[in-house]
């Protein structure tokens, strides 16, 4: 593994930083870097982080020091537009847990994905409000409380409520989990942040054929 | 045999009349009695009034002294925003990432924030049931302790960005810990449960979890037996499978095992262990009595031969949960001679 993937994956953002300078310096481009660096460390950590074997704080690191990367790469201002649709995502009313979320966000962004974060505490209105206004593809909600069950389940019939029937709903969390897809009336169940960008990532492809 | 007879025995591995049974039942008490949950949290004479109630009405093996996760770290002066129907949770952290932790002092339990009336509670409900039934305090285990002190996200970068000043941190932790159950256990708890979920392997490295919460767990549980307490129950939820092996060097007598955990991992890392868990709690809000029975009995299939074990749901049942399901799981039991 190289330099920049390394440290990386071992979420080390000093060393991270340091190197991307290094390559910028080189001339490699942006682009580049992110393709041919970037990328593959992140893909490495999702196939590392199945079921059996996640890891948070690693996540949280790895998720760092990328974000710490993109802004040495892109300054203020010069950020890219994003190359993938629109997810909202939401903690819901009631769950004021968002580690989840924010780390479906690092990894929805970091893959090219424009995500609009309705935050933690969430009431379902506000969410449905945002949906209507910005047409996303997709919308992700994470739970770690069970009190947030029924709200999840209110989802889709308010989606198709406002003629939106095609909008995917990804859910994930320690207490979503527990349930199945059908109780929560989503259309897909994650396991973790990673199983979740993998689905988003099949569903925006279909859409794109 | 008496639930607490029954339970030591447990423990040891002893032949009993039926296996043990605990909700675990914490705030669903005061749904049960029809009480906002925000006056039930802060009233040890309700929290004790709902829990003997609860026990009343179910027959399980052991009652909880317990309001929630936030008792600690609001007596350190976080601002909590409290709520009718669910836990409260934290406005304003206690400590943040910057605090000189080496000059943290224990606050005096008689005035800190809802500890008296948890210690309340607990003197009332062990005058109720005296050595019939077990009251179990619970503690926030440190690294728990520390992630509630100045937030989960700010504990981890610490560790790893300011290793000096977490391991303060960790160190402030565990003396509230133990100062904590301590005083539990003189106001009358038969063990203070050591709460440790956010230790769980799926939150940080098992190498982290030996090197800084394995030394301080087994302090706690030193500490706690010697001050009388029956056994060391360690409490963690998720996949805790790779840290299993660790659990008889920490002094832990019962060790709690998620839905995610298979009994035959506990069962081959735990040889000696006694163990309570493992059904979905969400089971039983959105399942039905025949799913707790038909979980429950598969279980106790499970262990019959091993022994050293107590059913239970994986984590705590939780507030609005279908008071047939609970009666369900006791029924297992009662049922399993």
């Amino acid at each position: 593994m190289n330099g920049l993937m390394k440290w990386v994956k071992d979420g080390n953002k000093e060393q991270a930083v340091t190197e991307v300078k290094r390559l910028m310096d080189r001339g490699e481009t942006a682009e580049h870097i992110i393709t041919q660096y970037i990328e593959p460390a992140m893909d490495s950590l999702s196939n590392k982080c199945t079921a059996e074997n996640f890891n948070l704080l690693e996540v949280m690191l790895s998720g760092r020091a990328v974000m710490s990367v993109m802004q040495t790469l892109f300054p203020p201002g010069t950020e890219p537009a994003p190359t993938k649709g629109l997810v909202v995502i939401a903690t819901l009313e009631g769950d004021v847990h968002d580690i989840g979320k924010n780390i479906l966000k690092t990894i929805l962004t970091i893959n090219g994905y424009h995500v609009i974060d309705c935050g933690k505490d969430c009431p379902i209105e506000q969410l449905i409000d945002t949906v209507k206004k910005e047409k996303p593809f997709a919308i992700g909600v994470s739970g770690l409380i069970s009190s947030v069950v029924p709200l999840v389940k209110k989802i889709k019939p308010l989606l198709q409520e406002n003629k939106l029937p095609n909008i995917k709903v990804c859910a994930g969390g320690a207490a979503l989990k527990q349930a199945s897809k059908e109780l929560l009336n989503v259309d897909f169940l994650a396991e973790n942040a990673f199983a979740g960008q993998s689905y988003l990532d099949a569903v925006w492809t279909r859409e794109q054929t | 045999m008496n639930h607490l007879e029954r339970l030591a025995a447990t423990i040891k591995f002893k032949k009993t009349d039926r296996p043990p049974v605990a909700g675990p039942v914490f705030g669903h008490a005061a749904h049960l009695s029809g009480l906002p949950l925000h006056k039930y949290l802060q009233s040890g004479r309700l929290l004790a009034e709902a829990q003997i109630r609860a026990y009343k009405h179910y027959g399980y093996d052991i009652t909880f002294a317990f309001f929630d996760v936030n008792v600690e770290t609001e007596a350190m002066g976080a601002v909590l925003h409290f709520r009718d129907h669910d836990y409260p949770y934290i406005k304003q952290e206690a400590l943040s990432p910057d605090t000189d932790f080496s000059g943290l002092v224990l606050p005096d339990f008689s005035h800190a924030g809802r500890i008296p009336e948890l210690l309340e509670g607990v003197r009332l409900l062990r005058a109720e049931f005296a050595d019939s039934l077990p009251v179990a305090g619970l503690v926030l285990g440190p690294f728990n302790l520390a992630c509630q002190l100045i937030g989960m996200e700010n504990t981890l970068y610490l560790a790893v960005d300011n290793p000096e000043a977490f391991t303060g941190l960790l160190d402030f932790a565990t003396e509230f810990c133990i100062a904590y159950g301590i005083a539990q256990i003189k106001a009358g708890v038969h063990l203070p449960i050591v709460f440790d979920v956010s230790a769980s392997p799926e939150i940080i490295p098992v190498a982290f979890f030996r090197e800084f919460e394995l030394p301080r767990l087994r302090s706690v549980f030193k500490r706690f037996k010697a001050a009388g307490a029956i056994a060391g129950w360690l409490f963690m939820t998720g996949d805790i499978k790779p840290i299993l092996h660790y659990f008889p060097r920490i002094g832990v007598d019962i060790a709690n095992f998620d839905y995610c955990v298979p009994p035959d991992a506990v069962k081959q890392s735990l040889t000696y262990t006694c163990v309570n868990g493992n059904i979905k709690p969400l089971l039983f809000e959105y399942g039905t009595p025949e799913d707790i029975d038909r979980a429950a009995r598969e279980l106790l299939t499970e262990f019959s031969r091993r022994k050293g074990f107590i059913l239970s749901a994986g984590c705590e049942i939780p507030l609005r949960a279908r008071p047939d399901t609970i009666q369900a799981l006791v029924n297992a039991a009662f049922e399993s001679c």
